[in-house]
């Protein structure tokens, strides 16, 4: 992947993969997304995460932003098939820039039992610089952003702390090119 | 208060459909379109042909569609209306022709609300439509038929469809013609204009290098236009290359020109299928590499460099990966290559690739078509080289149902001209045949139709003989009725072990007597005796007729790759015996 996180990240853990992000900028109009999820379940593709929101009001633009598997010739039909589309003005695999950026927000709630565990929470959200958005006796809620790759990282460490309950929330992942 | 600018949804429609020159639409009424007929009602420019079941309306609009080269149009009501067009508008999908279908819907009020007659259009169009639309403001109803038909007609063409809720049709606004509206670019994908130049120069590079290239030529000529066809033969003259078409490119050149390979694939000819397997330059204009025309991809055409001329994006390296690209319009390209070719004088009369053709004359020797006509029963391939010879003098188009009868009609019916020959390839739609001659006379009127049909697609779509009558169509139903599923009994022969599960159509009507309670005309040929008279009589009775042409009931469709097989593994006769491996990896196939 070319693309990197706009949040510094505590270990570099990417990893080479057939993950895909692509971002589609289509007209904001009924059943753009039903045709572009069609697409993808008509096809066989994956779709691994998806986040869709007008970006543009005055021109009625959505970015549309998948995440996807595949082999590099599937991804090229995949774009190759999203642009057919009427109301689709662009799909471009975010690998193929030479610059580009990507980020996911997650939110966390987290609840925990003893000080021992609110210690090493505080430790790995201060280590993965995660915002508290609440914070009461025994529940935490924390918000962490920066790419799948940092989030993933930051989970698979509190899955370290026994006895703790989460539950979150993923926006996948988000990315723009330069 | 009245405003006299301003016209009800049904009317814009009408005004739109003229501003688009629209003189025929085919269809079905019913309530959540009333307003529409009372609109057609009271006009004239617009002939209405009444089907008899919306699938009929959508066949005739792509048969329409495709012996004109206009955009065909159809208008059915809500619920049934439409989902009996579904599998037409998949089939014009997949064959990429360009028809725009205006259904009814349910008031706006009462969307969502499972009212009578209401389904989810345009959810289930989705998917077998290139765009779609539901109009819920009468506003943009103008703008929205407009952009469907420069949609359904631009780049690689397809099927639209409008939905218009019933009270969009009683509501009033103004009317924006045509030529008021300006087309955002990226919504009608019309392909470049501008010619790769590059492309260009290395294309006539390796046809000058190679030593056995190949025309490959699908309907995405037959789309490109005339204007296509015409610079396709001059560059096969001036190279002197081989070509082979597709089931869609039979008529984008002539069938009986000496460089014409014929059709090549699942049933094509042996020298088309091996030539494709052992050339060394292979030029692709407007096809797809379809299952039905690769055979086994892993041993397509091993040792070729590909040149693919296609107007879609997306057909350039789906099945197999091509060398050279390029996403122009054929006609714009193949006029680009030849006058390159003319201004730079590049001769290739030298070139006359003589020990290619020598070769290609070997595997023609095999007379791959060949077959053996007795005294007595009628062998279906006579009967179509027979109304073939009998009907080629004559101004005709010919349309087919699916299965045997068809593939037969494409192996020995020659074409000519370009859209003359319409059938249904990608989906393989039974009862195509019928509705699409009905497309094809009215916009042909004084040209022949025929459609060469089996009998059990023939009663797929059987109602449509009275649409014929009604309008004095004078369609003729060639039907090589053998009394069973052809093709699903050869496959059932070949694959597995000849147990012919539901394949024999059993209690058929006597097909004469049917024609006459239609009011249509009836003949028969029982034997061989009968045959040209009955071709003959049917050809000169100014009225539809149904022919119904008692052939072999057990002969098969060959040449055939069988599924799974490669080009150079083709069995020319029931005496071939396919590679047990193939049969088993074959059977998983369709």
């Amino acid at each position: 992947m070319s693309s990197t996180s706009v949040y510094p990240t505590p270990i570099n853990a990417f990893k080479q993969s057939k993950r895909s992000v692509l971002s589609v900028i289509v007209d904001n109009e009924p059943g753009i997304l039903a045709r572009i999820v069609g697409l993808f379940s008509g096809r066989g593709y994956n779709i691994e995460a998806l986040n869709v929101t007008v970006v543009d009001v005055k021109k009625n633009l959505s970015r549309i932003t998948i995440e996807t598997l595949g082999e590099e010739k599937v991804i090229s039909q995949i774009i190759a098939q999203l642009e057919k589309l009427v109301p689709v003005h662009s799909a471009t695999n975010l690998a193929n820039l030479s610059e580009s950026y990507e980020a996911e927000i997650c939110l966390i709630k987290i609840e925990f039992e003893n000080d021992e565990q609110d210690q090493k929470i505080l430790n790995f959200a201060d280590i993965y610089r995660s915002r508290t958005v609440q914070k009461r006796q025994n529940i935490v809620v924390y918000e962490i952003s920066g790419t799948s790759e940092r989030i993933n990282k930051f989970l698979d460490d509190l899955d370290t702390i026994g006895g703790i309950k989460v539950e979150l929330v993923r926006s996948g992942p988000i990315g723009l090119g330069i | 208060m009245a405003n006299e600018n301003e016209f009800t949804g049904a009317d814009i429609l009408l005004k739109a459909l003229k501003d688009q020159e629209v003189d025929t639409i085919f269809g079905y009424p019913g309530g959540a379109v009333l307003p529409i007929y009372d609109a057609i009602f009271g006009q004239n420019f617009l002939k209405h042909v009444l089907v008899r079941q919306e699938a009929g309306a959508v066949h005739a609009a792509e048969g329409y569609a495709r012996s004109s080269g206009k955009v065909g149009v159809l208008l059915v009501t809500s619920g049934p209306g439409v989902t009996n067009v579904v599998t037409g508008l998949t089939d014009a999908l997949m064959d990429s022709i360009p028809i725009v279908c205006i259904s009814g819907q349910v008031p706006s009020h009462l969307i969502g609300t499972d009212a009578f007659q209401e389904c989810d259009t345009t959810g289930i169009t989705r998917p077998c439509t290139k765009h779609n639309y539901l109009v819920k403001d009468v506003s943009k109803l103008s703008e929205t038929i407009h952009e469907a038909f420069k949609i359904a007609s631009s780049g690689r063409p397809g099927p639209v469809l409008i939905d218009i809720p019933k009270d969009v049709q009683f509501a009033k606004s103004k009317y924006i013609s045509k030529k008021d509206i300006s087309f955002r670019e990226h919504r009608i994908k019309a392909g470049s204009k501008n010619v790769d130049k590059n492309f260009v120069e290395e294309l006539v590079n390796h046809i000058k290098k190679s030593e056995r290239p190949i025309f490959y030529v699908g309907g995405g000529c037959l789309n490109s236009g005339h204007e296509a066809s015409q610079e396709l033969i001059k560059l096969v003259n001036k190279t002197n290359i081989p070509i082979t078409t597709t089931l869609h490119g039979l008529g984008c050149f002539p069938g009986e020109n000496k460089s014409s390979l014929g059709m090549l694939g699942m049933h094509g000819n042996y020298e088309a299928n091996l030539a494709m397997n052992k050339c060394d330059l292979m030029i692709n204009v407007g096809a797809r590499f379809d299952d039905r025309v690769t055979g086994r991809l892993d041993a397509f055409s091993p040792d070729s460099i590909k040149f693919h001329i296609d107007i879609d994006q997306s057909s350039i390296n789906k099945n197999v990966k091509v060398n050279f690209h390029t996403n122009t319009d054929i006609a714009l390209t193949l006029k680009e290559i030849n006058s390159f070719i003319d201004s730079n004088s590049i001769d290739f009369g030298d070139k006359d690739y003589n020990n290619w053709w020598g070769q290609i004359n070997e595997w023609r020797k095999k007379e791959c078509l060949h077959y053996e006509q007795g005294d007595e029963v009628i062998k279906p391939q006579h009967a179509i080289s027979r109304l073939y010879e009998l009907t080629k003098q004559k101004d005709t188009f010919v349309t087919t149902e699916v299965g045997q009868h068809q593939m037969w009609a494409a192996q020995y019916y020659k074409f000519s001209k370009p859209n003359r020959w319409i059938t249904s390839g990608g989906l393989g739609t039974m009862g195509f045949g019928m509705p699409a001659a009905v497309g094809a006379q009215m916009a042909n009127p004084d040209s022949l139709v025929i459609d060469i049909a089996g009998e059990a697609s023939f009663l797929m779509n059987i109602q449509e003989i009275a649409t014929a009558v009604q309008y004095k169509l004078p369609i003729k139903i060639f039907i090589l009725n053998n009394e069973y599923m052809g093709m699903v009994r050869q496959w059932q022969e070949l694959l597995h072990g000849s147990r012919y599960s539901e394949s024999y159509v059993d209690a058929l009507p006597d097909f004469k007597k049917l024609a006459e309670s239609f009011n249509a005309v009836g003949v028969r040929a029982k034997n061989i005796s009968e045959l040209d008279d009955t071709i003959n009589e049917m050809i000169s009775i100014d009225r539809p007729v149904i022919a119904d042409i008692w052939v072999d009931k057990k002969e098969n469709c060959f040449p055939m790759i069988p599924s799974g097989a490669a080009h150079h593994e083709m069995l020319l006769s029931k005496y071939d015996k396919e590679n047990p491996e193939n049969q088993e990896k074959g059977k998983v196939l369709v």
